[in-house]
């Protein structure tokens, strides 16, 4: 009997000769959202990206409407004039924005609402899908148009199903966007519309510079103008220029064949074709706060 | 009679030698902030995720073979913008990398100044992005029952663990100094787990 006891006192003592801290790390809890391109929108599309929930972001977008050939004399468009955009956005949840915004053109202002609907978290190709609705009204009625500023006839509506992708360890991004236009050209006796896929591709080379690609082309309905005063259709976009984020802003450069800026105009069309005097310059300012 | 005395001294050093461990309370409201600066703005970042022990041997408190080990899970760390803290994950902590950092050391001073108040000096090495560095930490710490409470604050540097200061504002890069606080609690594990 004393025999058992004192293997038992041992193996007591023992265990506490060797006594080690009993405690142990665990895996990491934080749930960290899949996060593919670096910004909730490129130059021209939005991305499947959404604001934080109480976070805000803020937009300034200027195309010059003179050709970069007219040369040093209009300083390759950035003279002026220029169509300009400005939004602000907000984070209702993680996954949920909204914005606001206004552009010149026409005098147009839209609300849009975008939703992260699925995540992928795959190792190879993380993708994740979003879905943006948007109304636009423009407002912007020439004087001869007897039109009040908000009849219903102003309004459109679009709807943008986003797929975005990251490959090669989130160096290149790749976007889809299919977009539907409800209203085109808001002077039609009848309503059009217009069905548009884009693409996008960005490269990042580090975490300020990346350069990137973007075109939308129409694939169904209308692709006329979308102003009074603007003659002949509307063609396939293209935009093509370089980002620079530095301290929560990004800087979009670029040259592009279209003008237009807020959705319910740019699904429409480049105002521009493929001729020389086509290519515009442009930039956007995005900030995060 | 010979048994006998074994046992008293099997008894004696193992009472002597006895394990005393306390894990951070995760249930409590910790708080592991940093705070940053540049000429024309300031932030902070914080997150509650702090874990780990401190351990001693013997009656002594913080006594024999005393030893401290806390981490934080960088993936948890706000700063209240959605971008800054995905920048700061991705590109400036490189968290896919080292999703932790941590301290682990000993305490190798003990003062009392007031009723189970301690001012104590820690050694030990911090681990940030990668890279191990000596650091010693002053902390007072306050023990009630069953629980303590540690505070402390200290800075790290930027350059000391190749972390490249991102910029806060358009070309207005963080100050290379980066100030620590730390206020948790921990608790006696032999008496609770957390």
């Amino acid at each position: 009997m004393k025999k058992v006891l004192i293997i038992m006192l041992l193996g007591f003592s023992i265990s506490n000769i060797i006594a080690q801290p009993s405690w142990k790390s665990k895996e990491s809890s934080s749930n960290v959202k899949l996060a593919l391109f670096h910004s909730t929108q490129t130059a021209n599309f939005p991305t499947t990206e959404s604001l934080e929930k109480g976070n805000w972001m803020y937009e300034i977008s200027h195309r010059f409407i003179p050709s970069v050939n007219e040369g040093i004399e209009s300083l390759y468009g950035f003279d002026g004039p220029a169509r300009i955009r400005f939004a602000l956005a907000y984070g209702i949840t993680d996954n949920l924005m909204i914005t606001f915004g206004r552009s010149n053109n026409m005098d147009n202002y839209d609300l849009q609402v975008k939703q992260k609907v699925l995540e992928i978290n795959s190792p190879h190709i993380p993708s994740v899908i979003s879905i943006l609705g948007g109304i636009a009204i423009n407002t912007g009625i020439p004087r001869n148009i007897n039109r009040d500023k908000f009849d219903p006839d102003n309004m459109q509506i679009y709807l943008q199903g986003i797929f975005n992708i990251m490959i090669l360890d989130k160096k290149i991004g790749i976007g889809v966007v299919t977009s539907y236009l409800y209203n085109s050209f808001i002077y039609s006796v009848e309503k059009q519309y217009t069905l548009t896929i884009g693409a996008y591709i960005q490269y990042y080379f580090n975490r300020t510079w990346s350069v990137w690609l973007e075109s939308n082309s129409i694939a169904a309905g209308y692709q006329g103008r979308i102003r009074l005063d603007e003659t002949g259709k509307s063609y396939n976009s293209l935009a093509i220029g370089f980002t620079i984020e530095t301290g929560g802003h990004i800087f979009n450069i670029m040259v592009t064949n279209n003008s237009r800026l807020n959705s319910s105009q740019f699904i429409v069309g480049a105002d521009r074709g493929e001729n020389n005097d086509a290519w515009r310059l442009g930039f956007g300012i995005i900030r995060y706060f | 009679m010979k048994t006998n005395n074994m046992l008293i001294t099997i008894l004696f050093i193992s009472s002597l030698i006895f394990g005393e461990e306390w894990y951070v309370k995760k249930s409590s409201d910790n708080l592991v902030k940093f705070s940053s600066s540049t000429p024309v703005l300031d932030f902070d970042g914080i997150t509650s995720e702090i874990d780990g022990y401190i351990y001693w041997e013997g009656a002594d408190l913080f006594g024999k073979n005393n030893e401290l080990y806390f981490e934080v899970d960088l993936n948890s760390i706000e700063t209240g913008i959605g971008k800054r803290d995905r920048d700061m994950r991705e590109d400036v902590l490189e968290i896919d990398k080292w999703p932790k950092t941590s301290f682990r050391g000993s305490i190798v001073k003990v003062q009392s100044i007031g009723s189970n108040i301690f001012e104590v000096v820690s050694k030990g090495l911090i681990f940030i992005h990668g890279h191990k560095k000596d650091l010693e930490i002053k902390a007072k710490i306050m023990i009630g029952d069953s629980t303590m409470n540690i505070k402390c604050d200290f800075s790290v540097f930027l350059k000391d663990y190749e972390i490249e200061a991102p910029s806060l504002l358009a070309f207005i890069k963080v100050a290379d100094e980066i100030k620590l606080y730390l206020d948790f609690q921990l608790i006696k594990i032999t008496e609770s787990k957390n």
